[in-house]
């Protein structure tokens, strides 16, 4: 689906509680976002579970999304990995005090500052610069937080060249990011 | 890698929610007080974002887009903190520990590896000569430090390894409080060198 199409659906849903216009947004993410969350190792069960707080959060603190600010998708992204962070403290082996910072570090919020011109502009400069291995090795390394040694694995190359070629990646990245 | 790479990683590493708890508390106010880093975040957000929207799709089996609308556990209200004060409360009513005279630490009670500390240094005072185990963040809170290196003021960040020596000096007007995360002890040198490793090393009996 195109990136405004999506927009203007969102509108909908501030506007006017826009069910149809929410259905659509469902469709069309929540299959994304539950794959996030099985990349990122977490069993189909809670993958579910999550993927609907996720939809839920978009429902319900659509006042919080500025389209002039950020793609949706960016918006989107940051409450799955809110989640799942929230998810992580609360199965991890480690006994965490009563508040554990993280809880409140990633709260759902406007994402600021980025103007939306330069923001296309630095994703179209990341999909002219970098090659479709590093691009992968960037989605495997953030997206899914993949450990190095699970990369090499996987792409069936050395470790050290994992470790020397994200290096290089995010040299690169200097170049666009700052 | 040079020191911009660094700073970015920790950055990224936020946005990937990859980070432990001390370091995430460490990167969440680096971005707050540094409006350059926190712009680096939202673009480094945005790629993901792009990850995000090209992703493959896995169909959740039982979830229809009504169960997402009647959520009681989703709160529209959100009550946003600022990390340093959540964590530390007022900075002026802690209970600092002198480590010598005008340099003050607080450790803050996180059940980490790495640790994160607030430390106070009074006006003109000066850490001895010293080098890292492992690595060491130090962020500005208030005030400004300098060493061999630059001049640090509120916002900014100094990321060191083992391969840094260096005499931070605390602004002659100012002083400087910082929050620093520490991955191992650092190791002195010089004049009283010899005295605060010994020092460091029976404190971390005591720990």
């Amino acid at each position: 689906m195109e990136k405004s199409k999506l927009n203007n659906l969102m509108k909908q849903i501030q506007k006017d509680r826009d069910e149809m216009a929410f259905s659509q947004i469902f469709d069309f993410f929540a299959p994304k976002v539950n794959a996030y969350f099985i990349q990122n190792r977490i069993k189909f069960e809670s993958s579910e579970e999550l993927t609907q707080e996720v939809l839920s959060t978009v429902w319900v603190k659509s006042h919080l999304y500025d389209s002039s600010k950020s793609a949706l998708s960016t918006w989107i992204f940051t409450i799955a990995r809110n989640k799942k962070i929230d998810f992580l403290r609360k199965n991890s082996k480690i006994n965490f005090k009563e508040e554990d910072i993280r809880e409140f570090l990633y709260q759902d919020r406007e994402i600021d500052l980025i103007e939306e011109n330069e923001a296309k502009k630095q994703i179209e400069r990341i999909n002219n610069e970098l090659d479709e291995q590093q691009k992968i090795m960037i989605k495997m390394n953030f997206f899914e937080n993949k450990s190095h040694k699970k990369i090499a694995d996987e792409l069936e190359i050395p470790l050290g060249t994992v470790k020397s070629r994200i290096r290089h990646i995010l040299t690169k990245m200097q170049e666009f990011l700052t | 890698m040079n020191g911009t790479v660094v700073k970015n990683q920790l950055i990224f590493d936020f946005a990937s929610g990859i980070l432990g708890p001390a370091k995430s508390l460490f990167a969440s106010t680096y971005l707050e007080l540094n409006s350059d880093a926190s712009k680096i975040g939202s673009k480094f957000e945005n790629m993901l974002g792009e990850n995000l929207m090209d992703n493959e799709n896995i169909h959740p089996k039982n979830l229809k887009y009504t169960d997402c609308m009647n959520n009681k556990n989703i709160k529209p209200d959100s009550n946003l903190k600022d990390p340093v004060t959540s964590l530390f409360g007022n900075l002026n009513n802690l209970n600092w520990k002198q480590v010598y005279k005008g340099f003050k630490e607080y450790a803050a009670s996180i059940d980490d590896k790495d640790e994160l500390k607030l430390i106070k240094m009074d006006p003109g005072v000066s850490v001895p000569l010293h080098s890292h185990g492992g690595k060491e963040y130090i962020l500005v809170l208030e005030g400004s430090f300098c060493d061999e290196y630059g001049k640090y003021s509120r916002g900014d960040i100094q990321i060191n390894d083992q391969k840094i020596k260096h005499t931070p000096i605390a602004s002659k007007d100012t002083g400087c409080v910082c929050l620093s995360i520490t991955e191992k002890d650092v190791i002195f040198f010089g004049k009283y060198g010899s005295f605060l490793n010994l020092f460091t090393f029976i404190k971390s009996f005591f720990k």
